[in-house]
């Protein structure tokens, strides 16, 4: 039997620790790999081949797969979520049967975020996959996505500040490579330690009252920057301090425990779970608002339909807070011109309102 | 007497203005852009130049907007590059200090501006298509075989305006062309046109948007009465229309020129003077970024387009 | 007390139910009427743009009944077994209509059986918020079910009747919302019936046995509504002659759930009809007949074409 080569759909900076885990438990003999880089043309590849009106992640995953196909990979996986995204996978695996490709596809179903989830999904590729062992690599995928999740929460809170232009990204990206070459859950915490202090030297020229902007929406839009066009880092060249709550831990294992509260929390505006991240949106735009930010921008793949129940909600949170919400969806044919033209005026906007205070 | 630049550059047309201290025109020029944004700046500087000819009248400042303002911004050395929204909400506010709702659609693209105290709180850019801009009327006047400078006046003839659905360019050329065929009256239809423009501008930008008056009205399609009555009918309050409506961008960017504070003599003689861009598609990855760089002669102005590093030594 | 309902989305699914249970607890019920030009502009108006055409539709029929009753019904339902969800959609409606519509009242019941929020419940307590007693409740509660069931037994039994016509037999596989539109499905029923075509609605046969059948196309399916339809495919294979997917844009259940079936049907002629409030009869009506005259050029040479 050949080698298996095992792969995924990328999402921002996390192919570190998916990669990570899918080697651990992908057992002697078999690998995983990582997709090359998103670019434009795995885009155009996954539009050529995927429906019509269906959302644009998963134009990006299925370029993703077809990239990596084309690199060697035979097993793929994916994940299921709490909208179209999980029906995402059987969709995706059809199309690339249909294209003549020879792969076995798994949906690992991670709404749980547990190491029993990948235990069982790679038990059928790994027949000598302990549980022992598997909680064990969970672990420090784990604690690499947290590594990530900290990190990046520093960069968009900082780099809008910083003296010299592109030293933040240059760190990012080192810091990354450190962070591939970890291996257990000491070394990961050494790296982000290390890390997270060199972030803190490099120099900054941040006031004390910096504008701030809070960033809310759908999951993978709002974590994968090629598919907003670097929006955070684009907002931080306003010199503003950026802020966002979703990311993979707080996906997979703060979400479930706060759930309820989030509910809660967005007191009269919602009574009911209005679907995947959406409920997050209403809940995080109302805190952000309350906290006195000084506008919030909501991200969405065209159509989205959790997002979109969102929107009215969120209106008028904004109307009841005067707080100003930038929307933003994103398909194939999204033009990069008018987001940037967009973003400009939301930031003399903010500006000019911060003037006449 | 120290004055300001101010130059809008748009996909269709090319505004000028030559503005005071006090944000009063001096000089302004309208014409197409005709694709060739570096020729109609020419142009635009040119006419304005003759209309100060012989006055004491020294520009310190330039500003740019538009969808070539970075290039022409490059091109005139300006102090200012502000995007569109801004320049039309300062320049509007020049005019009309209490505005609270701008409405304007150009020629391909339209937009809202909602403002309280003199500050913009909210705003929109058409995102999808190009159903009820300016060159949708166009096209429309056209296959009724008529003037677009007609339209207006005979909207306003029409006692019983047809409906039409007007959401998508192609859906409404049908719908009209059914329309027509049934038997309806010119005006009536022309009347529907206009309120298709305005609906499907109030579903699409102006959705969710809380409009208060005084309303201004510019762009392209300003000019048109009937688009104007509709607005009105539709709204409940006056719409106002600017004589210069057209020029709100260009006046916008020119009262920011003067508030960057930054000051440096414009030369108006750039007739002559050889700008050339090249777009070069980076190699150095699948993104192929373009990558556009301007030349004063043999010189790099500047360029930009690249998405990384890779392309800087492109 | 005045409750609206509004003739969209859930309607035509729970009519029945809704009138007979309502009408059980003396209320008054107040249906808005066909969905019309007016209709589907306010709904539009009261829609963000990217919302499905069904949705923006169901808006404009809430936005009707504002000022004509007292309370308007909207049913907020998440799933119906662990793994049995719906579309998000119908999670919301309830919150969208509020912040929407501030000035209306509304009277909403939950159904959600994966957290333990059973139909009974949910109607126990609407029962409770119209003011009645959990016996009534109950009563009023069974007889309308049982109403509910003894209607969709007639309806499937009607359909069972035309298996053995010999004319043309087309499936319509689409929501039941939109298949009884009157801007959407029904100008293509009545076309398609002038056409001299059976017409099956997916949505008749039994629920809980098309979900099963579902099971045969498609593995993953998680979408209750979903599921129900695409189960009649199975059920009917071997006696329909085409397949019409009616979709409005952009449904995001089924941009992908057609995507699949038109790669997984083999030997069926299908064809795919997505509508938005622009869609014109006109271009509709090309479509339609020409794929008709196809199954029916395909009947006739007999079964030569068939697998």
């Amino acid at each position: 039997m050949s080698a298996k080569i095992i792969s995924f759909p990328h999402i921002g900076s996390y192919h570190v620790p998916i990669k990570f885990l899918l080697n651990a438990l992908a057992g002697k003999g078999n690998k995983a790999i990582s997709p090359p880089p998103i670019t434009k043309k795995t885009l155009e590849l996954g539009t050529k081949h995927s429906p019509d009106f269906v959302c644009i992640p998963f134009k990006y995953n299925l370029g993703n797969y077809i990239e990596v196909l084309e690199n060697g990979a035979n097993v793929l996986v994916q994940t299921s979520g709490g909208c179209r995204m999980g029906f995402y996978g059987e969709v995706q695996e059809q199309i690339l049967r249909d294209l003549g490709y020879e792969l076995d596809f798994y949906t690992i179903d991670a709404e749980r975020g547990s190491a029993m989830d990948f235990y069982k999904a790679f038990k059928d590729i790994n027949p000598k996959l302990s549980i022992t062992y598997s909680i064990a690599a969970f672990a420090v995928a784990t604690r690499m996505a947290y590594a990530i999740d900290g990190i990046e929460e520093f960069i968009r809170k900082n780099i809008g500040f910083e003296l010299e232009t592109g030293s933040f990204e240059r760190m990012e990206k080192q810091f990354l490579h450190a962070l591939a070459q970890a291996t257990n859950v000491i070394q990961v915490g050494k790296v982000y330690r290390e890390y997270l202090l060199k972030f803190q030297a490099l120099p900054i020229c941040k006031p004390s009252n910096p504008k701030k902007v809070g960033v809310v929406g759908e999951l993978y839009i709002v974590m994968e920057p090629f598919s907003n066009y670097c929006i955070e880092k684009e907002l931080a060249k306003f010199g503003m301090e950026v802020t966002r709550f979703l990311t993979i831990s707080y996906r997979l294992f703060s979400k479930k425990h706060t759930a309820e509260y989030v509910l809660k929390n967005t007191g009269s505006y919602l009574k009911y779970d209005i679907g995947a991240d959406a409920t997050d949106s209403v809940g995080k735009s109302l805190d952000l608002a309350r906290a006195g930010y000084d506008g919030i921008i909501h991200l969405k793949p065209f159509g989205c339909t959790p997002e979109v129940n969102s929107m009215p909600i969120v209106q008028r949170i904004s109307q009841d807070f005067k707080i100003p919400v930038l929307y933003f969806s994103f398909d194939s044919q999204t033009s990069e011109t008018g987001v940037k033209t967009r973003l400009e005026a939301f930031a003399d906007m903010i500006d000019m309102k911060v003037a006449s205070q | 007497m120290k004055a300001y630049l101010g130059v809008d550059i748009g996909s269709i047309s090319t505004k000028g203005v030559v503005v005071d201290d006090k944000a009063q025109i001096l000089a302004h020029e309208y014409l197409w852009t005709e694709g060739n944004p570096i020729h109609a700046v020419k142009r635009v500087i040119d006419a304005l130049q003759k209309q100060i000819d012989g006055k004491d009248i020294q520009v310190k400042a330039v500003g740019t907007t538009g969808s070539a303002r970075k290039l022409i911004g490059v091109v005139l050395g300006a102090q200012t590059v502000k995007n569109e929204i801004t320049a039309h909400a300062i320049g509007t506010m020049s005019r009309v200090p209490d505005v609270r709702t701008i409405f304007e659609i150009g020629g391909q693209d339209s937009k809202i501006i909602i403002l309280e105290d003199g500050i913009v709180t909210d705003y929109a850019m058409n995102t999808l298509c190009a159903a009820g801009t300016g060159s949708f009327l166009m096209s429309q006047a056209k296959r009724l075989g008529l003037a677009i400078e007609e339209l207006g006046e005979m909207a306003l003839k029409s006692q019983n305006p047809t409906r039409i659905a007007a959401r998508c360019t192609v859906f409404a050329e049908s719908d009209l062309v059914h329309k027509a065929q049934i038997g309806h009256k010119k005006e009536d239809i022309v009347a529907g046109i206009c309120n298709a423009v305005v609906s499907n501008y109030l579903n699409n930008v102006g959705k969710g948007k809380r409009i208060a008056a005084p309303i201004v009205f510019q762009g392209g399609v300003s000019k048109n009465v009937g688009v104007v009555r509709a607005f009105e009918q539709v709204t409940g309050s006056d719409v106002y229309v600017d004589e210069f409506g057209h020029l709100m961008g260009a006046l916008g960017v020119a009262v920011l020129a003067k508030q960057s504070g930054k000051e440096q003599n414009f030369d108006f003689n750039i007739q002559h003077v050889e700008f050339i861009t090249k777009g070069t598609e980076c190699k150095k990855c699948a993104n192929n970024c373009e990558i556009i760089h301007v030349y004063r002669g043999e010189d790099v102005l500047d360029s930009w387009g690249n998405r990384c590093e890779r392309g800087v030594s492109a | 007390m005045k409750i609206g309902i509004p003739k969209a989305l859930l309607y035509y699914k729970y009519r029945i139910m809704w009138r007979s249970f309502l009408e059980d607890l003396n209320c008054e019920v107040v249906v808005s009427p066909n969905t019309n030009k007016a209709i589907m502009d306010t709904g539009e108006n009261y829609s963000i743009d990217e919302s499905c055409t069904s949705a923006k539709i169901f808006m404009g029929h809430v936005s009707w009944l504002i000022g004509k009753c007292d309370y308007i019904l909207i049913p907020r339902i998440e799933s119906y077994a662990n793994g049995d969800t719906v579309c998000t959609k119908f999670y919301a409606l309830y919150d969208i209509c509020r912040s929407t519509f501030p000035e209306a009242k509304f009277i909403c019941y939950n159904v959600d059986y994966a957290h333990h929020q059973t139909e009974w419940k949910a109607y126990k307590q609407l029962g409770e918020a119209l003011g009645a007693s959990v016996f009534h409740t109950r009563r009023a509660y069974l007889n309308a079910k049982n109403e509910l069931t003894v209607y969709e037994k007639i309806l499937q039994s009607n359909q069972d009747d035309l298996i053995h016509s010999d004319n043309l037999k087309v499936l319509i596989v689409s929501h039941p919302y939109n298949i009884y539109d009157e801007m959407l499905g029904t100008p293509i029923i009545r076309f398609l019936k002038d056409l001299n075509v059976d017409v099956f609605f997916a949505d008749i046969p039994d629920s809980a046995d098309m979900c099963a059948k579902s099971k045969h196309l498609s593995r993953s399916m998680y979408w209750h509504y979903n599921k129900e339809i695409v189960g009649s495919i199975s059920h009917y294979e071997s006696i329909i002659d085409g397949i019409i997917f009616l979709t409005t844009f952009p449904c995001g259940p089924d941009s992908l759930t057609v995507e699949l079936l038109l790669r997984k049907i083999k030997g069926i002629p299908m064809t795919n009809l997505v509508v938005d409030s622009n869609t014109g009869e006109a271009g509709l009506h090309t479509r339609i007949e020409s794929f008709i005259d196809i199954i029916a050029e395909k009947k006739k040479r007999g079964d030569e074409y068939v697998g």
